[in-house]
């Protein structure tokens, strides 16, 4: 699934201290664009913290963060949006009396041509036509691009979600995407459909990472999959073939890190 | 709104494909919501209007043959304006997610300053646009403060106290009578045919004049938008890269020009400039926008619909005084009317999440 040589997000040496806390330790990560990672762990283990890491929100106390193989140092999401990193938020972050063509379009709106658009006017048949287009490119069909959002399933939200930060990191050559916990929430088949959204999203060369709990998920769509233990990275492996016991005994802690030889 | 159900039960599965392929992706865009949603979401829309209609129609029959007249209708227009131009400030306020309770301040304080500059020999021209830069600044100050994380309830509770006492200082301890130039926006009546038609009151066409550009403003326009979208959510819009603070002081600065316009009309209807702020009007405001079923909860409503709400309002305390009946009378009619709206939208409310629950486990496999 690679495409180049130079990992689409890349992390060396990752450290993140809170206090005496040692939140993260040392972490190596890269993927690359078309490739689904899936960072699991258990709960304190520094998937949230490491996400939080690349998407701008933290600033590691030590590392380096490269994109597309270009040293970073993010000091506000905006900056890591501005280097073509979106974060799909658990909470989703859609505006629910809006329709889905505004929450698309949220933040980069179009306006019409003319006078009309020196005033500020939007032209909301162009954001559903564009809305609409970039859905069937992502292959998704939820509602009419004129529902508002709170009358959308859970997964419908989840769908638009990702689909609004798809769109907007695919206006980058390669897009990373950064998914918190994206199927929490979803109901079996909801979560099937979220999962084929995310693969073709992968197979249009966006790079993706996924925080997640689901282990199933994780087979289904993770290409590779890097596991936190205690804020150090345990294991880093390819899905395919992968032990589901080894996988727990690394999330549990009960099974010896992969590196620890090699770190120590 | 609880909507965001997630039907996981055993039987949505079963009646969909089996797990192993994904569902072939079905083209169909069209109606995937019931018809009796859209019906339902249309009386949750446009009841207001529809409650309006029915309290015309029978006003008419009950007050017969006064009330069913076009001077009559005038009559209740203006009545309505001054409660309309409140309702829009704090409606306005609400939509962006805060509650500005310092407009009856913000009237007095416009008002004052107003009147102190025509006093003073300055022109008209410049002592509305004093008054209504009077208002810009309430805004600024207001919204200033709250983004720095204070509630904007107590904030304006604070400035509304502020602005009454500094409303009072500009006059001086008295009022500012005989402003006569304020007349053509107070009870001048324009429009006027002859004998037969006595014209419409400047206030009507102010309020017009106000809910027509805020209603495209809100829903037309870019700024417009995100504001609406600021007082849904703010969170998600900081988080698509707009500076959300600056929409929340700008819904602020819009609900301060708004009272104090308000202000400058109540003033230009008596010729008098009162310092006396009167909280009385921020609950008829609040009322006929709670009547517009704007949720306080921000990001819902309508200008149109508070416009009816105020309309309501003096449609009511109009057609009881024709037939007779005391004032106070009106005033648990919409007290009563506005407990009634509520429990008509969490019915409605109710209905369409279940009926929405029911209708999302069909258009499953439309997703894909």
């Amino acid at each position: 699934m690679t495409t180049t040589g130079t990992p689409a997000l890349d992390l060396q040496g990752i450290e993140m201290h809170y206090g005496f806390v040692r939140a993260l330790d040392g972490i190596d990560i890269h993927v690359n664009a078309g490739e689904v990672v899936a960072l699991l762990g258990d709960n304190g283990a520094g998937k949230s913290t490491l996400l939080k890491v690349m998407s701008g929100a933290h600033r590691p106390s030590g590392g380096t963060i490269r994109v597309r193989g270009e040293e970073k140092s993010f000091h506000a999401p905006s900056d890591a949006a501005d280097a073509g990193i979106q974060m799909v938020y658990q909470d989703l972050s859609l505006v629910e009396p809006q329709d889905i063509a505004i929450n698309l379009n949220l933040g980069q709106e179009k306006l019409r041509r003319g006078p009309l658009g020196w005033l500020g006017f939007v032209d909301r048949k162009e954001m559903r036509r564009s809305s609409e287009k970039e859905l069937d490119r992502l292959g998704v069909r939820t509602a009419p691009m004129t529902r508002p959002v709170e009358m959308l399933s859970g997964g419908q939200r989840q769908v638009v979600a990702l689909a609004r930060s798809a769109i907007r990191v695919n206006g980058e050559s390669q897009g990373i995407l950064l998914l918190d916990e994206p199927t929490a929430a979803l109901g079996y088949e909801q979560t099937k459909n979220v999962e084929a959204l995310i693969r073709r999203m992968a197979d249009q060369g966006i790079a993706i990472v996924v925080v997640t709990h689901d282990l199933p998920l994780c087979y289904e769509v993770a290409d590779r999959i890097v596991i936190l233990n205690r804020g150090k990275k345990v294991a880093d492996l390819a899905a395919a073939g992968a032990d589901r016991d080894h996988i727990v005994g690394w999330i549990t802690g009960s099974r010896p890190s992969m590196f620890e030889t090699a770190g120590a | 709104m609880s909507t965001d159900s997630v039907p996981t039960s055993g039987a949505s599965v079963a009646g969909a494909d089996s797990p192993g392929p994904a569902p072939a992706p079905s083209t169909t865009t069209g109606q995937d919501m019931p018809r009796s949603v859209s019906v339902l979401v249309f009386m949750r829309d446009r009841g207001i209007f529809v409650l309006w209609g029915l309290l015309i129609v029978a006003f008419a029959f009950w007050c017969s043959p006064y009330f069913f007249k076009v001077d009559n209708a005038i009559l209740i227009a203006n009545a309505a304006a001054l409660t309309a131009l409140f309702a829009a400030g704090v409606g306005i306020g609400i939509m962006t997610g805060v509650l500005d309770l310092s407009l009856p301040g913000t009237a007095a304080v416009a008002s004052c300053v107003c009147g102190w500059v025509l006093t003073h020999g300055h022109a008209t021209w410049l002592g509305l646009a004093a008054g209504l830069g009077a208002g810009v600044v309430v805004g600024l100050v207001n919204g200033l403060i709250t983004i720095r994380g204070f509630n904007p309830i107590i904030v304006t509770i604070g400035t509304l106290s502020v602005l009454s006492g500094l409303a009072a200082v500009i006059a001086g301890g008295y009022t500012f009578p005989g402003l006569t130039q304020l007349e053509f926006m107070g009870t001048h009546r324009y429009l006027k045919v002859g004998d037969s038609f006595s014209g419409i009151p400047a206030p009507v066409f102010i309020v017009a004049a106000v809910f027509i550009v805020g209603t495209v403003f809100l829903t037309r326009t870019r700024d417009g938008i995100r504001l609406m979208a600021v007082g849904a959510n703010a969170e998600a819009v900081r988080r698509a890269g707009i500076h959300a603070d600056r929409y929340r002081v700008l819904g602020f600065v819009i609900s301060g020009v708004l009272g104090a316009l308000g202000g400058l009309v109540a003033t230009a209807n008596v010729t008098e400039a009162n310092p006396n702020a009167s909280p009385a009007i921020i609950f008829t405001a609040l009322t006929a926008v709670a009547l517009a079923g704007v949720a306080l909860t921000g990001g819902r409503g309508s200008l149109p619909r508070v416009l009816v709400g105020a309309l309501i309002l003096a449609t009511i305390s109009n057609g009881l005084t024709i037939r007779g009946i005391q004032p106070y009378w009106a005033t648990v009619c919409t007290g009563a009317l506005l407990l009634g709206s509520l429990a008509f939208e969490r019915v409605l409310q109710t209905a369409v999440s279940e009926r929405l629950m029911a209708a999302n486990l069909s258009v499953h496999q439309k997703k894909v």
